[in-house]
């Protein structure tokens, strides 16, 4: 057999970070992995430039086929028709199904997808797989898109005649901090290091710092402060932020996200066009594979069209006897997607109020990425900072891997002798991460958009008499029952000296150092004395692995309310 | 009285303990900081509630506060600071705060005995221009943020992460009128217990009274209502607290903070459940 042409290095757990000690520093390059589309650029030395492949195109689909010998994706492969990606043998969607359980919505909402996700909803990772030759070839999401980063790889190095390891990709703010592990994972497979890994819509931020900062250089004006809102939609996330620039320094103000994005509005309208679909296709056999595909294809034209029009026809044989031939107009496409549009300005108000900004402060409206050409959008986004137009000195679809790409070489310590380079963006926490007390509650240690480096404390104590145990379950997310966040870890501290419930103090310890790494200590004291009553405990989160969503509940099952803690605050209330 | 005084702060105990950057760099690496303000002795009995390794992060998280009573045996003044050296070239420091070398731009160790103020160059009084802060602050991280000293040594590195963190903390702690109250008021040596009781029963109805109306507000509006009225009640007491402090009636000035701090928390209570 010959050498496969694609090699995943070891699936092993750490990235390894090893220092390059060469006397050039390597310029990471900016990727930005769509759920749909993906593009790569780097600093040529003056500016970003974005990469093409051997079809000279910037934009390249994100999937890989299957096939009898090696895996190819849509960097190296072309396919002359979108139904060829819908044959069941590609796997897409990458970005929407990493790092999620079987529990999970989105896993749920991939069901309709041609090739197979088969969910036992017991929270373990889904089963994936990808049809060649009538057999279904069992994959995972970091697997496919370790072999599309190879893909990526082999392309910018042609482009950039030179090795490349160091990157800088951008990810959605509604990212656990387990799924980018997973990001990371499939970065190491594919032999990448990942420099950085920056929220999309603070990558579009810190292009926008540039033109800013820019435009000052060329009007002498002085660098007065500019806030921007950025909403970013594309066929998986949307995502929020407001950033205030001043200087080439953009501070994010706040961030918000959620995992809603071109694909729902498809599903809604496929759904809206045939009510039974997922029905129909939910074996998987080949006819109805080939059915779904065409319906998929056709709904995404219609979609397509009505950016521009008010109404389109969908006239399709799906085979089996299924026709369609519908008229939609605009009216129809938002009515089905109403649930999605009320999100969107939702996750902008959120924003706007985390942010402590009102929308007329706001100095320019950045919208970006692929939704954000939808006029229902536009709008949307224009009404609700009561604004009249958009900002339009950024490419929608190229911002955040342009911005990924400053980034890159901003974090690479390379200097640009006219200060084009003069960049700094300072991140806060998107998702805010604390720990299970009070009950099933969720009390976040850190919150959400606070700036990082950060540290913070808290204070819990025991619910029982003589408790000597307690367990610390660490979640990260916005719910306020633990069940409704992403489990990152937990760990159980034993030897509490016996004494009255509520009397132990127990602080946990939350630690975000410049690196993004995060660490949670926990210890207790007991009043009267100064030393810790035992060794302080000290993890690296996150420590869980695929099945986290089965462990939270196996937990529960275990121990119940007999390892519990609650807050100090709240035993003082009672 | 407080069971607070009696817990001291997590991260006093691990803080040099903990590696800045990854689990596997020896911990010798980080304890060799040659820094000559840092001190690793433990605090003295009479300043229990503090921290002898003063991390700068929890400055404005309300119930954290905690604080370094130790760097205030150093006096501010710039004699000090103008015969220090840059720990990489050797220069002589020529502004402060010295934070960063003018020479050769590395980082330097933290020096707690230069105050909030003094990094933003401004006079250590109550009342400032909160709408300045913001420049000084991005000028500062400009200069030391960890992400662009990304490629320089680990040293210098971990220079930066604990530079950039306490002028983050600075910036923070400057701009909210409560933590600048209760921050300044320390610095003169006065601590102000967050969690005593409340004593003064004529605060004490009135807080229950404002706690009952937020519970029974029926809509944002009449929520936003009690909100503006809150922020009243804060711009009067912040300007009673400047008064005292002025006048350095520092029972007066903490009894301010007191009612800060209630009307801050409604505040909080509002705002989660709009
Ligand atoms: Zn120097």
């Amino acid at each position: 057999m010959a050498e496969p042409a694609y090699t995943v290095a070891s699936d092993g757990e750490t990235t390894g970070e090893e220092k390059s000690s060469s006397a050039f520093p390597e310029i990471a390059i900016g990727i930005d992995i769509g759920t749909s589309q993906c593009s790569v650029a780097a600093w040529n030395g003056s500016q970003v430039e974005l990469l093409k492949n051997t079809r000279n195109q910037k934009m390249m689909r994100s999937y890989v086929t299957f096939k009898d010998d090696a895996p190819s994706g849509g960097v190296s492969n072309q396919h002359t028709h979108e139904l060829e990606m819908l044959s069941g043998a590609s796997i897409f969607n990458m970005k929407r199904l990493i790092g999620r359980v079987d529990t999970d919505p989105v896993v749920h909402a991939s069901k309709s997808l041609p090739f197979l996700v088969q969910t036992l909803d017991i929270g373990v990772r889904p089963f994936i797989a990808a049809l060649v030759n009538n057999v279904w070839r069992s994959t995972t999401p970091e697997e496919v898109l370790a072999i599309f980063l190879v893909e990526l790889r082999a392309m910018a190095e042609i482009a950039l005649k030179r090795p490349i390891r160091n990157v800088v990709l951008t990810i959605p703010v509604s990212f656990s901090r387990f799924q980018v592990t997973r990001i990371e994972r499939a970065c190491a497979m594919a032999g990448l290091h990942v420099l950085r890994l920056m929220p999309e819509p603070t990558a579009v931020a810190l292009l926008y710092a540039q033109q800013q900062q820019q435009t000052i250089h060329e009007n002498m004006g002085s660098g007065y402060e500019k806030i921007a809102l950025i909403f970013n939609m594309g066929a998986g996330y949307s995502d929020v932020a407001v950033s205030a620039t001043a200087g080439g320094v953009s501070q994010i103000k706040a961030l918000a996200g959620s995992a809603i994005g071109g694909e729902d509005m498809l599903q809604n309208m496929m759904r809206h066009l045939l009510p039974d679909s997922e029905i129909i296709f939910s074996n998987h056999g080949i006819n109805e594979i080939k059915s779904m595909g065409l319906l998929r294809v056709a709904t995404q034209d219609a979609i397509h069209k009505l950016s521009f029009e008010t109404s389109v026809q969908i006239d399709v044989d799906l085979g089996n006897g299924l026709k369609i031939c519908k008229v939609v107009n605009q009216e129809e496409f938002q009515e089905v997607n109403r649930e999605v549009f009320e999100k969107c300005e939702s996750l902008i108000i959120q924003c706007l109020r985390d942010a402590k900004i009102e929308p007329d402060d706001v100095t320019d409206i950045i919208a970006v990425g692929g939704c954000s050409f939808i006029p229902k959008i536009k709008n949307l986004i224009m009404t609700t900072c009561k604004r009249q137009e958009l900002y339009k000195g950024i490419n929608p679809m190229e911002a955040a891997v342009c911005g990924a790409a400053l980034e890159g070489a901003v974090a690479s310590g390379i200097n640009d002798p006219f200060g084009s380079l003069d960049l700094l963006t300072i991140q806060v926490t998107p998702l805010a991460i604390g720990i299970q007390a009070d009950g099933n509650n969720f009390v976040p240690i850190i919150p959400r958009n606070t700036t990082m480096p950060a540290r913070r404390e808290l204070a819990f104590t025991t619910v029982h008499d003589n408790q000597t145990e307690a367990l610390i379950v660490v979640y990260e997310g916005e719910g306020k029952k633990v069940e409704e966040n992403h489990l990152l870890g937990y760990f159980k501290l034993v030897g509490i000296p016996p004494a009255p419930k509520g009397v132990p103090d127990i602080n946990v310890c939350m630690d975000i150092d410049a690196s993004d790494v995060l660490r949670v200590l926990a210890g207790v004291v007991v009043p009267g004395s100064q030393q810790p009553a035992i060794p302080v405990m000290e993890v690296r989160m996150p420590t869980v692995d695929d099945g986290h969503g089965w462990c939270a509940e196996a937990l529960h099952r275990t121990f119940g309310s007999r390892l519990n803690l609650v807050t100090v605050q709240k035993k003082m209330q009672q | 009285m407080s069971r607070r005084k009696f817990w001291t702060p997590l991260y006093a105990t691990l803080r040099r303990n903990l590696p800045s950057k990854h689990p596997y760099f020896p911990a010798s690496s980080v304890f060799k900081f040659p820094s000559p303000t840092y001190s690793f002795s433990p605090p003295s009995p009479s300043s229990s509630p503090s921290s002898p390794f003063p991390s700068s992060y929890d400055f404005y998280s309300l119930q954290n506060l905690k604080f370094p009573v130790r760097s205030f045996c150093f006096s501010t003044g710039s004699e000090e600071q103008s015969s220090a050296r840059c720990w990489s070239c050797g220069a002589v420091a020529i502004a402060a705060p010295f934070l960063v070398c003018e020479t050769c731009r590395s980082v330097q160790p933290v020096d707690h005995s230069v105050d909030y103020f003094h990094i933003f160059g401004l006079e250590k009084k109550y009342d400032i221009e909160v709408q300045n802060l913001e420049g000084k602050y991005k000028d500062w991280q400009k200069k030391l943020h960890p992400d662009l000293v990304h490629s320089k040594s680990e040293r210098e590195r971990g220079y930066a992460a604990e530079q950039s963190a306490r002028v983050i903390d600075a910036y923070h702690t400057l701009s909210k009128p409560l933590l600048r109250a209760i921050y300044i008021l320390r610095l003169e040596g006065v601590d102000v217990d967050e969690e005593e009781t409340l004593t003064d029963p004529e605060l004490l109805s009135e807080i229950l009274e404002i706690r009952e109306a937020v519970e029974e507000a029926a809509d944002p509006l009449a929520l936003n209502e009690i909100k503006s009225q809150m922020n009243e009640e804060l711009n009067h007491w912040s300007n009673s607290f400047a008064t005292a402090f002025r006048c350095r009636k520092f029972e007066e000035a903490v009894n301010s903070i007191r009612r800060m701090t209630y009307y801050e928390r409604v505040t909080e209570e509002i705002v989660k459940k709009l």
